[in-house]
């Protein structure tokens, strides 16, 4: 009943397209983040959700209803700014009732909802406080009990963890998920943090330059990037990209580079012998033996892993992970080889298609997300 | 040595600026309680030698001093509440509202000070007497809005941009109207804003002359500046005893206002620390 759709929604500032044309459907219950570079558009998709901002084409649906033209009070959605946006001159008590306050409910059943979402929140010994006697933590748990004391149909989170360290913003993505789980409410979730969107989201919705990238789940946005765009944007360390060129024979794809060359699994129609992009992720480079020969240039030793960068004769970079006990020496000479099952072919230019007709395959241990995977969803 | 040497200095260095400052005030209420014949002695005394208050009430009893007082009030006042209501709101629609030509309003609102006010007052005596409002205390105010205004909304525009959007937004996302977000959390941030604007215009009024000696000519409405001037003053005679004492009971109404309203000033200049 409160799912939210977003159709060909355009949003201009005079001449500057900061939207274009969004199309968007996420369902009843989801966590959907808003993933993207900073000044893509995010900030100003959830603003025309909430009603802040209103569209300059398009229609926003949340329910049954088109928010379009309905005030931000109207809308049934609680936000969490990034700012906290807190109260100054009210208590932290004031600035959690006050949602309620404007909604009319009565005093009593105010303060039982505010002593409840602060319970939940281990905010009680801090009611009667200013939000400034308050941490950046507290603060921003405040601004979140704000938005739960309610029980709206879409709960609008932008940035919320960006200002907290990062040991606190680890545990407060499980929170979030955690309480996610336990509301079953839409929401929508505003990240510049590839991290968070993968750990905390049931889909994400890459954005860039204004427009959607690709709106799917983690794994698949992992695993098979709509484009190149997203393919660079989506993995640390990130998906090794090398420009070169495709050729055919006998309907088989042969993609080459300089001191490089590698059949390619089948592709799909649109696919033309020219330039075009190779992408590997670190996880299927295997360095040891193979066809492709390079120099370690450097080593970087993250404890449970380590990651190669090895260039290779074309003059092209790759970089490899393996798990820690194996390393290499930088200057050593080593020889490589693919997973070409797992890698990719974009289609010339920054935001290329992806290629590849099959689907990679998707298996548990190949889908190397380490540090992203661990604490994921319910 | 040098440091102290250095403080000493300093310091007077600052007394002798404290002292160049306070001593006319001090001649002031000194000149107020002496009696008439102290007055001219040669050489002055410091302190008088007779206090009296005679002058005091010479001037409450027998002269017009509380009928300007009470103008100067009024005066003072009226024009406090309307330039901070209007400049209150102008300085939200400009920093807030978008429509074309809001900066440029901005800067034209800025103009009225290129021009000399002797330029502007013939026209505004004309427009009053025009509007049948000569010698009120009403074309007063108006005239006392015209220059004050401007100047209170660039204060009070800086002041709202101070305030971060974020809050009028997150007020409307917690179910209030714009006019309900405007008073529940505009406001209350705006108060430090408010209230020295406030103090400036009503000092801007309650001393002005210029306007005052021009458009208003009957005693019923002359507030004190032109008042005092008029009644004590005269080509042949200044009544200086008087003249004191109608200065310091002028200069209570301002150190009562200010001494009221300077803790709220330092209160709110220490308000923003707050994230967001
Ligand atoms: N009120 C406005 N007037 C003009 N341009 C704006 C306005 N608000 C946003 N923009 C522009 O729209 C683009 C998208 O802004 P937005 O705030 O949505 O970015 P974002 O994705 O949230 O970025 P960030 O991660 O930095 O918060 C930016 O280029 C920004 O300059
Ligand atoms: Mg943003």
């Amino acid at each position: 009943m409160a799912e939210v759709v977003f159709s060909n929604v355009q949003k201009k500032f005079g001449t500057f397209t900061a939207v274009h044309g969004l199309d968007l459907n996420i369902n009843e219950g989801e966590f959907v983040s808003l993933l993207g570079p900073s000044g893509c558009g995010k900030t100003t998709t959830l603003r025309m959700l909430a009603g802040l901002e209103f569209p300059s084409s398009g229609d926003i649906r949340i329910g049954s209803r088109v928010v379009n033209d309905l005030a931000p009070g109207e809308r049934d959605i609680a936000m969490v700014f990034q700012s906290y946006a807190l109260y100054p001159h009210m208590t932290v008590g004031d600035n959690m009732a006050y949602p309620l306050k404007k909604r009319g409910v009565k005093k009593a059943e105010r303060e039982a909802a505010v002593a409840k979402t602060a319970e939940l929140l281990q905010l009680t010994p801090l009611l009667s406080r200013k939000p400034r006697q308050l941490s950046g933590g507290q603060q921003q748990r405040v601004a979140l009990g704000r938005a739960l004391v309610r029980d709206p149909q879409v709960f609008l989170l932008d940035e919320p963890l960006s200002n907290l360290d990062a040991k606190l913003r680890g545990y407060m993505r499980v929170e979030l998920v955690e309480l996610h789980r336990r509301l079953g409410r839409t929401m929508v979730y505003v990240t510049h943090d590839q991290l968070e969107a993968m750990t905390m989201s049931d889909r994400i919705a890459v954005m860039e330059g204004g427009k959607l990238q690709q709106f799917a789940p983690p794994a698949e946005v992992y695993a098979e990037p709509a484009n190149r765009f997203v393919a660079s944007f989506i993995g640390t360390p990130g998906m090794t990209l090398m420009d070169g060129d495709l050729t055919r024979q006998d309907g088989c794809w042969t993609f080459s580079a300089p001191g490089l060359s590698l059949p390619v699994g089948p592709l799909k129609d649109i696919a033309q012998p020219g330039p075009a992009c190779f992408g590997v992720r670190p996880e299927h480079v295997r360095i040891g033996e193979g066809p492709v020969s390079g120099l370690v240039q450097v080593v970087e030793k993250t404890g449970h892993e380590n990651i190669v960068i090895i260039g290779l004769e074309g003059g092209q970079r790759l970089t490899g992970r393996v798990p820690a006990p194996q390393s290499w020496t930088i200057g050593e000479s080593v020889r490589l080889s693919f997973d070409t099952d797992f890698a990719h072919i974009f289609a010339a230019g920054t935001h290329g298609e992806r290629l590849n007709l099959t689907q990679a395959p998707r298996s548990a241990n190949h889908l190397n997300l380490t540090t992203v995977k661990t604490e994921t969803q319910s | 040595m040098m440091p102290t040497f250095k403080k000493i200095l300093f310091n007077l260095f600052a007394w002798s600026i404290v002292l160049a400052v306070a001593f006319p005030l001090f001649w002031m209420l000194v000149t107020s309680v002496k009696p008439g014949f102290e007055l001219f002695r040669r050489p002055p005394t410091i302190l008088p030698e007779t206090w009296t208050l005679e002058h005091y009430w010479k001037l409450l009893s027998e002269t017009n001093f509380l009928i300007y007082f009470r103008n100067s009030i009024i005066l003072s006042t009226a024009t406090t509440l309307v330039v901070v209501a209007v400049a209150t709101l102008g300085a939200f629609s400009l920093v807030r509202f978008k429509y074309r030509g809001r900066e440029s309003l901005a800067f034209l609102v800025l103009f009225t000070y290129l021009l000399p006010s002797v330029v502007l007052i013939i026209p505004l005596y004309l427009l009053m007497v025009g509007l049948g409002l000569s010698n009120t205390i009403f074309s007063l105010v108006i005239a006392y809005t015209t220059f004050a205004l401007p100047y209170a909304l660039w204060l009070l525009r800086s002041f709202m941009a101070g305030i971060p959007e974020d809050l009028e937004s997150a007020a409307l996302c917690d179910g209030a109207t714009r006019m309900g977000a405007f008073r529940d959390v505009i406001l209350p941030q705006l108060l430090p804003g408010i209230i020295s604007t406030a103090l400036f215009t009503f000092i801007l009024s309650w001393n002005e002359y210029l306007y005052a000696l021009v458009l208003v000519n009957s005693d019923a409405s002359r507030p004190l500046t032109t008042g005092v001037m008029n009644m004590l003053i005269s080509s042949f005679n200044i009544e200086w005893s008087l003249l004191m004492a109608a200065s310091v009971m002028m200069s209570v109404p301002l150190i009562i206002v200010f001494a009221f309203l300077q803790s709220y000033l330092t209160r709110g200049f220490g308000a923003g620390g707050v994230k967001g």
